[in-house]
């Protein structure tokens, strides 16, 4: 079986779309993760590969599915955090050959094909439909809810997988070699001789500031929120072993990496896959889990003028983000119970925030936001995941969190201010993602 | 002779991620031979004084990895030294901070001590 990558017309991308044809008869149901660890530490049980098998098995368990019922397989295959397996290394063959593999030998430890997985998973002998979703979970969610809306499969696993590998961050590969050819070395984060990955997002939040007169400063109160946050969330990485919080004292004290973007306005690159199963409205009645139903996804693909987007670009496209995920979820902002949007890095939470007109929100309101109650206690519950800043990079925790805060399963993370009835997440970019409105009930 | 000794926490001290060769008795020790210790650390400034809590150590500082220069302000001392794993983030930061620079294993032969009167 060739796995394609999802083909453009599974995206819903242009505003004027009305609602989704599929709405409420796709639903999420079981949920799994792998345990967290900062870097692979080079066994062949804890591989990429590995924690991927055990996030899918653990998804099945969760919704009480037979394997055997599963038909569909949805993941990105790049797993890369900026860890990228070094030319002269040589690949530790005993690793390789502790699993089936494929003609790469890298797969399952520097990257994943739908193939790896149906070879080490023998108990998914009925999948027949697999496809990439490229870039992130967000990306892979909503060509799954599509897949399942249009028939193509019926009870489908979706997953992404992160691998990081010793050394550091985007420090190896391309950024290793003498030279770079063309603009790449000038895009942020691409290599060592450009700008930090923070660069372009920091430039946005600094003419935010500026534009609106706000300060950096203020993000503390959000920081602080999503890592505590993180800290209830036992998935994530700083839950699992660096139970640390972020006071305002710890955040605003931090070194700049491109100002007004500092330490913890960037994430932490982690090992970690993650899992859901997806399923139909009627099938799902009959699962472990109380159905989680989508109402609506939606994609954005902002195109900027230059290399990097300008704050005017980001606030265009965000808020128009927010109008096709209303449109086609047929419902308001109003209807919002909670937000959790990407947030990796921190300084772009507020444009996504803003561009969904959360609790009414207009451009420019969101610091002021962030010093009210956005706790999971109040009536406006920002990020209750915590995100990334909350539990590593992932870029899912903001999924899962909308799935367990519906399910009522979000443990001491529960939103407890408000009754979790309709959440929206996705990401990663305001100038580009995929977005996915989820809800308690398929109407 | 009055001596300040700054440590990184990861790759430098035994509770870091990853572990540094350097332990806490170490550092203890160094504390209660009267050299002014600390850390600075990339690592959240409450989480610093966490560690040095858990450990009983009464440390004198703990600043965040660019914040050597108000260490070197805020306490009066003959040498002022940083000990840590990395050459961007410890041994530049501390050159230009002014202090003097010691990579851990090189730190674990205590080279300060025939400086300090008091600890020989």
């Amino acid at each position: 079986m060739t796995t394609q990558n999802a083909p453009t017309s599974m995206y819903r991308t242009t505003e004027g779309l009305g609602v989704w044809e599929h709405k409420g008869k796709v639903a999420a149901v079981g949920i799994g993760h792998s345990p967290t660890t900062r870097r692979w530490d080079g066994t062949a049980e804890n591989t990429m590969g590995a924690n991927s098998i055990f996030a899918l098995r653990q998804a099945i368990a969760d919704a009480g599915v037979d394997p055997a019922d599963i038909d569909g397989l949805v993941l990105d295959p790049v797993t890369t955090t900026g860890a990228h397996w070094p030319e002269e290394q040589p690949i530790p063959m005993d690793v390789v050959n502790a699993y089936n593999q494929t003609d790469d030998p890298l797969d399952g430890i520097a990257k994943l094909s739908a193939e790896w997985i149906l070879k080490n998973m023998p108990e998914l002998k009925n999948v027949k439909f697999t496809m990439y979703g490229m870039g992130c979970m967000s990306h892979a969610i909503v060509v799954a809810a599509q897949a399942v809306g249009e028939g193509r499969t019926h009870t489908c696993l979706v997953l992404k997988s992160w691998h990081n590998l010793e050394g550091r961050y985007n420090q190896s590969g391309i950024s290793a070699t003498d030279t770079v050819p063309g603009t790449f070395a000038m895009s942020p984060g691409r290599t060592l001789w450009g700008a930090p990955g923070s660069y372009g997002t920091a430039l946005q939040f600094a003419e935010y500031c500026r534009k609106y007169g706000k300060s950096h400063d203020m993000m503390a109160p959000f920081m602080a929120n999503s890592r505590r946050n993180g800290l209830m969330f036992p998935e994530g990485y700083w839950a699992q072993h660096r139970p640390e919080a972020l006071t305002a004292e710890d955040y605003l004290n931090a070194r700049w990496i491109a100002k007004p973007a500092n330490l913890f306005d960037n994430d932490i690159p982690i090992m970690v896959s993650g899992a859901y199963l997806f399923t139909t409205a009627e099938r799902a009645n009959d699962m472990k889990q109380k159905p989680v139903y989508i109402l609506n996804h939606a994609s954005s693909r902002g195109a900027q003028r230059s290399i990097l987007p300008t704050l005017d670009e980001v606030e265009a496209e965000t808020a128009e983000t927010g109008r096709k995920l209303y449109e086609g979820a047929g419902i308001t902002a109003a209807d919002l119970s909670f937000e959790n949007m990407y947030d990796g890095f921190a300084l772009f939470h507020q444009f996504h925030l803003e561009g969904l007109r959360f609790r009414g929100m207009q451009n420019g309101d969101a610091l002021d936001f962030y010093q009210t109650d956005i706790s999971i206690e109040g009536p406006n519950p920002v990020l209750p995941s915590g995100g990334n800043i909350g539990s590593g990079r992932s870029r899912f925790w903001m999924h899962t969190d909308c799935i367990q805060q519906i399910q009522g399963r979000a443990g001491a993370r529960q939103i407890t201010g408000i009754k979790p009835e309709i959440g929206v997440s996705g990401g990663p970019m305001p100038m580009g993602g995929n977005f996915t409105v989820w809800s308690a009930s398929p109407d | 002779m009055a001596i300040l000794i700054s440590f990184d926490i990861d790759g430098t001290l035994e509770v870091g991620d990853p572990p540094g060769v350097l332990t806490m008795e170490f550092v203890r020790k160094t504390q209660e031979a009267g050299i002014l210790v600390g850390s600075c650390s990339d690592r959240p400034i409450s989480s610093q004084r966490a560690i040095w809590e858990k450990h009983g150590i009464a440390y004198d500082f703990a600043v965040s990895k660019h914040q050597l220069p108000d260490v070197k302000a805020k306490f009066e001392a003959d040498v002022y030294y940083h000990i840590g794993d990395r050459e961007d983030l410890d041994r530049q930061y501390a050159l230009a901070a002014g202090f003097e620079f010691f990579w851990p294993d090189e730190a674990l032969g205590e080279p300060w001590l025939p400086l300090d009167g008091k600890s020989s």
